[in-house]
């Protein structure tokens, strides 16, 4: 049964606020359901990934075009990966981004290139919104979707992009950050330069920050360790992007194979109970799909009841894997829950 | 490819019948293009009503003045 996972990035979630950590949710949630749809931010850990053939891996964007009908995707078994790299980075860290390619192509067997390199800096900036949720923009965009046009100009199916992020290492919200609280500082800029390029290019993309790396943390939440193991955060956007679907227009005329998957087929959609008000969900929730909605504490506090919605709550992904096996075999959920209220005949 | 700037939005908007994404894109495409939003908080009025907190990123109109010919 296919089955939506969304957990927002930037706005502080318990379970995927940091390095990839809703990781074993996901694998869990893709055992019960059979075929998880969901985005990088619950996949990506930075150096550590896990590639399960039942998880389909859609950028946030097209993941909201999905579920609002204006894409199939179509599964594949390779997608050949260019890369996207900022001109503002420097000549050391780009070559380790470099070696990083290069290793995933020796070690894993991944189909990546060519190289394009902007042809200024892209220039990112982080900021707050109101919410306290993360945000943060470029200012050459322009440039981002040059690059991305001669990525596919050359062949590139799907465009995994580097670009350089502001260093901070003195600040506190990135060591409260390291220490397992607050926000991913970087999280919404990333979403920003993602969504920009897989919705004019109409490819599978996925974004990996460069970065200085930052002095040893004793006292590191193992929830962000992920992204102190190595130089970069590529390895994990490389490997998700290798086997992530195609994005096929929804009017676009039917091709021979394999038939894609659309938002019909899928079953339900799962995302924290306090941030339910983003594009996907709510797109799920006016079709009819069934909302489980997880206890995972964030920033946020828009909730079935604030918007209005019918849903089925959950207090861990956990409950959720069961939920989401229940409906896949026809149990209705109502069913598991005590007490259970009889059936009152209308008048 | 012509393409505006990337434009933060932060919107108060009355909520009304019907679909909640519809009116959200809706509001937002005053300000340009809707590239990533989300509902961040809900205000319940005193009569009954919502009040949406939107933020979002938007891709500006490109001024025509200074667009390419």
């Amino acid at each position: 049964m296919p089955t939506l996972l969304v957990i927002p990035t930037g706005i502080g979630c318990a379970v995927g606020g940091f390095a990839g950590d809703a990781l074993p949710a996901a694998r869990l949630l893709a055992a019960a359901s059979g075929c998880l749809i969901t985005h990088p931010n619950v996949m990506n850990g930075a150096a550590l990934y896990w590639s399960d053939p039942r998880i389909h891996y859609v950028e946030g964007s097209s993941l909201d075009r999905f579920a609002a009908g204006d894409l199939f995707l179509q599964p594949v078994r390779q997608q050949r990966v260019g890369l996207l790299l900022d001109a503002g980075i420097e000549p050391e860290l780009r070559q380790r981004h470099l070696q990083v390619a290069d290793g995933c192509r020796a070690t894993l067997g991944l189909n990546i290139g060519p190289v394009v390199t902007t042809d200024v800096p892209l220039e990112v900036s982080l900021s707050l919104g109101a919410s306290g949720v993360s945000w943060g923009q470029l200012r050459r965009p322009d440039a981002l979707l040059r690059a991305g046009e001669q990525l596919k100009a050359a062949g590139a199916t799907a465009i995994a992009v580097v670009a350089r992020f502001p260093d901070d290492p003195e600040s506190e919200a990135l060591a409260a950050y390291r220490q397992g609280s607050g926000v991913d500082a970087l999280a919404g800029a990333e979403a920003v330069i993602s969504h920009l390029l897989s919705r004019e290019l109409g490819l599978p993309c996925a974004h990996a920050p460069a970065l200085s790396p930052l002095p040893l943390d004793p006292d590191l939440d193992p929830r962000a360790a992920g992204e102190e193991l190595g130089f970069t955060f590529l390895p994990c956007v490389l490997v998700g992007l290798s086997r992530a679907p195609s994005l096929l227009p929804a009017d676009a005329p039917a091709s021979a194979g394999a038939s894609p998957l659309a938002i019909d087929a899928v079953g339900a959609v799962i995302a924290p109970a306090a941030a339910l008000g983003g594009a996907a969900v709510l797109a799920c929730a006016e079709r009819g799909i069934p909302v489980i909605a997880v206890d995972n504490p964030c920033l946020l506090n828009v909730t079935a009841e604030a918007l209005g919605l019918e849903v089925i709550p959950a207090v861990s992904y956990s409950e959720a894997a069961g939920l989401v096996l229940a409906l896949r075999e026809g149990i209705a959920p109502a069913a598991l829950r005590r007490p259970l209220p009889p059936l009152s005949s209308r008048p | 490819m012509s393409l505006g700037e990337l434009l933060p939005v932060l919107l108060q908007l009355e909520r009304r019948p019907g679909s909640l994404r519809a009116q959200v894109e809706s509001a937002l495409l005053r300000f340009g293009e809707p590239l990533r939003w989300a509902i961040t908080a809900v205000d319940q009025s005193a009569d009954g009503g919502s009040l949406l907190q939107i933020e979002a990123v938007v891709i500006g109109a490109i001024d025509p003045m200074c667009s390419e010919a």
